[in-house]
């Protein structure tokens, strides 16, 4: 008897977890819901400014003699010290979601430590910091809370620290790691250098075509403003896309979760109900040889 | 009157999209107006404030704190930082706008001539939205 009373609370534990898990799932999917339009809405401004920026860099880049000297566009092939920055969630339960950045942020250091280069690590988001601090790997800066929810001023301060050090020369590359939406199941890994910034190709053609003219006396100046901009923005939109991601995943675990408890529930019914028949045809020996002994 | 397309696009989204007659913003060199037709440019714009006439001809007021404006073939794109459109459908939604517009300002300018010259600015824009 004692068995069957162990089967149903576990039966009841489980019901209890999968009500949990079910109503996290039901929190993500509407928090998915508004940081994917926050993502959407923000994406306009990205492709925006990603187009000036490469319209005035293919100017100074084809009208000017050298070409283009800012150090935002130079490329360099052996840096000195690079700085890498990971955005991971606040929270967890949300399956391999915070790991699989972890591990690209590890993999990334060992390629450029085997290289010999400087590494400063920067990291925004709980679960990451908590990760390194406790492996040992000293962490530059550490924000928590930023990436639960994003904001445009904090981040924008966050990255105005790297953006310093690469115009003083003090870093030759910035790295930007984090998990990013692709859709409703799927996240997708970022691995992206915001500094210098890759423009594809000039396009002088085009450039000289067009009909664009800079009022301000000094582009190269307008351009780094727009640079330190376009890194801040980036930062920012890597938090609300991380954000997107991280409910989307945390969705996809927490239905799995429940599945799982679903299934549970059953063998666990089943097992019950196969103690209890045992034990019913146990009293009905009993009662029966019972019976037969006093005939 | 011919009328150009303006859009204002902030990081959290566009708070303006439409046809518009005249545009008036603050360049970093210098306010300047821009009607349709006017010739492609490219500048950077200082904290301060847009002035949007609508084709209906009505008036509407935008406050930045940092951004570029892109002129070219009619049309007029203004990428920002931070902006605050001032409007509302009643006086307390004008008046909200209105302090977050002043702290926006306050939060980037950094004479007090600039803050009082906007702030004025700013205010006129919404008296002249609630009567």
């Amino acid at each position: 008897m004692a068995n069957l009373k162990e089967i149903q609370r576990q039966i009841k534990s489980v019901s209890n977890t999968q009500k949990t898990t079910r109503a996290m799932k039901l929190v993500s999917t509407a928090k998915l819901r508004r940081a994917e339009e926050l993502a959407k809405r923000s994406r306009l401004f990205a492709q925006k400014t990603n187009q000036v920026i490469a319209e005035i860099a293919s100017r100074i880049q084809c009208n000017k003699v050298g070409g283009i000297q800012s150090r935002c566009f130079v490329q360099n092939d052996a840096p000195k010290t690079i700085d890498i920055i990971f955005v991971t969630a606040d929270k967890g339960l949300c399956g391999g979601f915070n790991m699989q950045t972890i591990k690209a942020v590890k993999r990334l250091m060992t390629e450029y430590k085997n290289k010999g280069v400087n590494i400063r690590v920067r990291g925004i988001g709980k679960k990451g910091v908590e990760y390194f601090t406790f492996n040992q790997v000293e962490l530059l800066d550490a924000v928590k809370n930023l990436s639960s929810a994003p904001d445009m001023q904090r981040s924008s301060e966050f990255m105005a620290r790297s953006i310093k050090d690469f115009n003083d020369g003090i870093v030759d590359a910035v790295y930007l790691v984090y998990n990013g939406y692709k859709n409703v199941i799927t996240q997708e890994l970022h691995v992206n250098r915001l500094l210098p910034v890759t423009i594809e190709d000039f396009d002088c053609e085009k450039a000289s075509n067009s009909v664009l003219e800079l009022e301000a006396h000094d582009e190269e100046k307008m351009l780094d403003s727009l640079i330190a901009k376009y890194a801040e923005y980036n930062m920012y939109y890597a938090l609300i896309d991380s954000v997107a991601a991280e409910h989307s995943a945390r969705m996809q675990a927490m239905d799995a979760a429940t599945n799982n408890a679903k299934q549970m529930v059953k063998s666990l019914t089943v097992k019950f109900n196969k103690a209890r028949q045992e034990a019913i045809t146990t009293e009905l020996i009993e009662i029966i040889s019972g019976v037969e002994s006093m005939k | 009157m011919d009328t150009l397309n303006l859009e204002v696009l902030t990081p959290n989204g566009s708070i303006f999209n439409g046809p518009v007659t005249t545009v008036t913003v603050p360049g970093e060199e210098g306010e300047f107006g821009v009607l349709s037709g006017h010739v492609a440019l490219t500048t950077l714009l200082k904290a301060g404030v847009i002035d949007i006439i609508q084709e209906s001809g009505k008036k509407e007021s935008i406050v930045v704190n940092w951004g570029v404006v892109q002129v070219a073939n009619n049309t007029v794109t203004v990428l920002v930082d931070g902006a605050v459109a001032i409007r509302g459908d009643s006086e307390s939604d004008i008046a909200k706008a209105l302090d977050e517009a002043k702290a926006l300002i306050s939060s980037v300018a950094d004479s007090h001539a600039m803050i009082a010259s906007v702030s004025a600015r700013v205010e006129s824009a919404a008296h002249s939205h609630m009567f």
